[in-house]
């Protein structure tokens, strides 16, 4: 049998989800972080009879008739597929307003079951209510549940069991009224306001009205402030980039890659008499390229901890208040900040989660933009050039991220320009759930789901890519063994590309490309295909400032044979081209236009080669006072990029005039 | 009078609601906030202000406060 878990956005519907399945779904402290339906069966040890259940999560809706499009994926699903049960999950905390949703739910005659949740929070609150009371008035069982300490969950699956096959009566139904008569419908609905309201009023006591100031509400006042919002925001983030990439994310990873060197060792040691290509193949081309992914592995995982923190304290949903006034003077809205955020973990959920912007061009232009915000696969990639060529420097992290903010205020601005919007009255309103202290258990198994999902990468695609670049660079093109790595098979298709990286590297080499090239199936691969390639490269990542020898970052450096400038360029080339082939798909199903796809995909190229040109170039001059290799040429295409984009604004400008 | 305009933390009936934006507005609705209900302003910035409808807090940019006529 299939149950449907539905409610109010932030009711804690995936909390619960997650206990009785076993499942670690996406949670956090804001409405609408759930966009897309989730299934999984409950464990055995809630559902303790024959029948399997199979548990649908739904997002969160307030009402029947959707306002955004993750509120129609509920509305459809459970007209359209009509589940055997509905288990409403009630904010307990607020009755007056969920109840509304709850009466619709009672009304389409499949059998409920109400979860009011969040039950501590009101027994914190002296807020009482009268379950058996309200169980009778609205015909259904009431149970009282904590979802983030699962109390209560059994119950509710035992209510399941027992209402099987029954159906449901409906304490309210709507009158009949004509559809379209938006005068009926409103009329109808304040009917179904005021019945709630009467049923709030017999079974709620409150203590304290919600309508006074508390506590929260001067947290809110120092949060949100008109000058220290901001400031302490960027506090914040700096904070979750340092303690990650600087700080503690550092001491780990030196243990770890101490750990996994000697692991290489060992398994080398084994195999001294193995046929030498197969040996390189093995120790320095696969175990090599995998481990030097694998080196960064604490790096991301202390930064996924500290972003579910983040999530969960109810943090979020005040930056995007105190965000909204600026991303709105480029035409984003206050809640594009979300999946930016959120992008700096994985970009395929961040992009997911612009289904929450609800006008269609913004949500587009988020898709587009959140990929810019560097994700953390392409952590392992800043901290192999913050390590090899700037001395481990803080700076360079904390940059790069800054850089993904300017670029995206700049390329809000841009896609203003060419989609022809005009600043209109546009309103914004954003639900502030209470804060709560942040649950450590749930941050770290969201990190170690996140960090085991990395593993996993690790061990499939970036193996398999570095095992393929490996052999192709054994291989000259006619299948011998090659002499040097310079007529292999991976050169000679990676040499026509290397001339395009000419105006960011100031170099031809195929190396290079081939690395970038590979990043498209994921970002890691860069390390891993760069370990690969510069044979030797791999023992270095490992031992080089994050762990042991001494000086190993210049050697990595000259290893290279590019310079300091020409490896930030190209490190910025990296981050901010098109994101991977997972997150190019996520954006093309969250934009659903192939024309937005394929101008985004064009305009991270553009912006990725621009930034990496000028970068490299101006960077060369300043330090050696001549423009590098490959000026002109890339110089050409800058421009052509410049006037493509100087066209579509024109024609757009145009066609707003007429 | 609209919502920037009134006292903080004074409940008030709201009059009107008119964003031209039907969809909004159905689903200012479903939230509880429509003529007739009571909403109270708890605090307010230049660029918008944290309102409380039915049990829940809201963050309103200022468009909104003013599209919402209360008495």
């Amino acid at each position: 049998m299939r149950i449907a878990m539905t409610g109010n956005p932030n009711s804690g519907k995936t909390t619960m989800f997650n206990a009785i399945t076993g499942r670690n779904e996406k949670v956090g402290n804001w409405a609408g972080v759930t966009v897309d339906i989730k299934k999984a069966s409950i464990k055995k040890s809630f559902n303790e009879s024959d029948e399997k259940i199979v548990c649908v999560d739904l997002p969160g809706a307030y009402s029947i008739s959707p306002f955004t499009a993750e509120e129609s994926v509920t509305r459809d699903y459970i007209l359209n597929e009509r589940p055997d049960i509905i288990v409403n999950i009630v904010d307990a905390t607020n009755l007056s307003r969920s109840l509304f949703f709850t009466t619709q739910l009672l009304e389409l005659g499949i059998p409920v079951v109400v979860a009011l949740n969040k039950t501590d929070l009101n027994r914190k609150k002296k807020t009482e209510i009268d379950i058996n009371a309200l169980s009778k008035i609205i015909n259904c069982p009431v149970i009282e549940t904590i979802s983030t300490s699962k109390k209560g969950l059994k119950d509710v699956i035992d209510a399941v069991l027992s209402l099987k096959g029954k159906s449901q009566i409906a304490p309210f139904t709507q009158p009949n009224i004509e559809y379209s008569d938006k005068a009926a419908i409103a009329k109808a609905d304040k009917q179904r306001f005021a019945f709630v309201g009467g049923v709030v009023n017999q079974v709620e006591k409150r203590a304290v009205s919600t309508h006074k100031r508390n506590t929260q509400d001067k947290i809110d006042d120092l949060l949100t402030n008109k000058w220290l919002g901001l400031p302490i925001f960027a506090v914040v983030m700096f904070l979750v980039f340092w303690i990650s990439q600087a700080g503690p994310g550092v001491w780990v990873a030196d243990w770890l890659t101490a750990l996994m060197e000697s692991g290489q060792e060992w398994v080398g040691a084994q195999f001294t008499d193995a046929n030498p290509l197969l040996y390189s193949l093995l120790i320095d081309g696969v175990i090599g390229g995998v481990l030097a992914v694998v080196g960064f592995l604490p790096l991301v995982m202390v930064m996924y901890f500290l972003i579910a923190l983040l999530e969960d304290c109810g943090y979020m949903a005040r930056v995007s208040v105190i965000l909204d006034p600026i991303f709105k003077k480029v035409g984003l809205s206050g809640k594009s900040v979300i999946p930016f955020v959120i992008a700096t973990g994985c970009a395929v959920p961040g992009v997911m989660a612009c289904r929450t912007v609800r006008t269609e061009r913004e949500r587009r232009a988020t898709a587009m933009l959140a990929p810019f915000m560097p994700c953390g696969a392409k952590l392992p990639v800043i901290a192999l050039f913050a390590g090899a060529f700037f001395e481990d420097a803080t700076w360079v992290g904390p940059l790069m991220y800054f850089l993904g903010i300017i670029i995206i205020f700049f390329g809000a601005l841009i896609i203003n320009k060419i989609t022809g919007y005009k600043a209109r009255k546009s309103f914004f309103i954003m639900e502030l759930p209470e804060y709560k202290a942040p649950s450590f258990f749930r941050a770290f198994k969201s990190m170690c789901s996140r960090g085991w999902a990395y593993i996993v990468k690790a061990a499939t695609i970036i193996l398999l890519c570095n095992t393929v670049v490996q052999i192709m660079q054994t291989f000259s093109l006619s299948l011998s063994v090659a002499e040097s790595a310079d007529q292999s098979i991976l050169a000679a298709i990676a040499e026509p590309f290397s001339y395009l990286l000419v105006p960011v590297v100031g170099v031809i080499s195929w190396q290079l490309a081939a690395a970038a090239i590979t990043g498209f199936i994921a970002k890691e691969n860069v390390v891993g295909t760069l370990a690969v390639c510069f044979v030797g490269l791999e023992n270095l990542i490992n031992t080089d400032e994050l762990t042991m020898i001494e000086g190993a970052g210049a050697e990595v450096a000259s290893l290279f044979a590019i310079t300091r400038v020409a490896a930030l360029a190209y490190l910025m080339f990296n981050l901010f081209t098109p994101p991977c082939f997972a997150a190019m798909g996520a954006m093309n199903a969250e934009m659903k236009s192939k024309k937005w796809f394929f101008a985004s995909i064009g305009f991270q190229f553009g912006t990725g080669f621009t930034i990496g040109f000028v970068v490299y170039q101006f960077g060369t001059l300043i330090t050696t006072g001549a423009f590098g290799a490959g000026f002109l040429p890339g110089l050409a295409a800058v421009t052509v990029f410049a006037i493509i984009i100087a066209v579509l604004c024109v024609k757009s400008g145009r066609k707003a005039k007429v | 009078m609209d919502l920037t305009k009134v006292d903080l933390c004074k409940e008030y009936v709201i009059k009107s609601i008119t964003t031209h934006d039907a969809e909004l507005e159905a689903f200012l609705f479903s939230l509880g906030c429509f003529s007739g209900e009571k909403i109270t302003v708890i605090n307010r910035r230049r660029s918008g202000s944290i309102v409380a409808i039915k049990d829940g807090r809201y963050n309103i940019d200022t468009p909104l406060a003013q599209a919402i006529e209360v008495f």
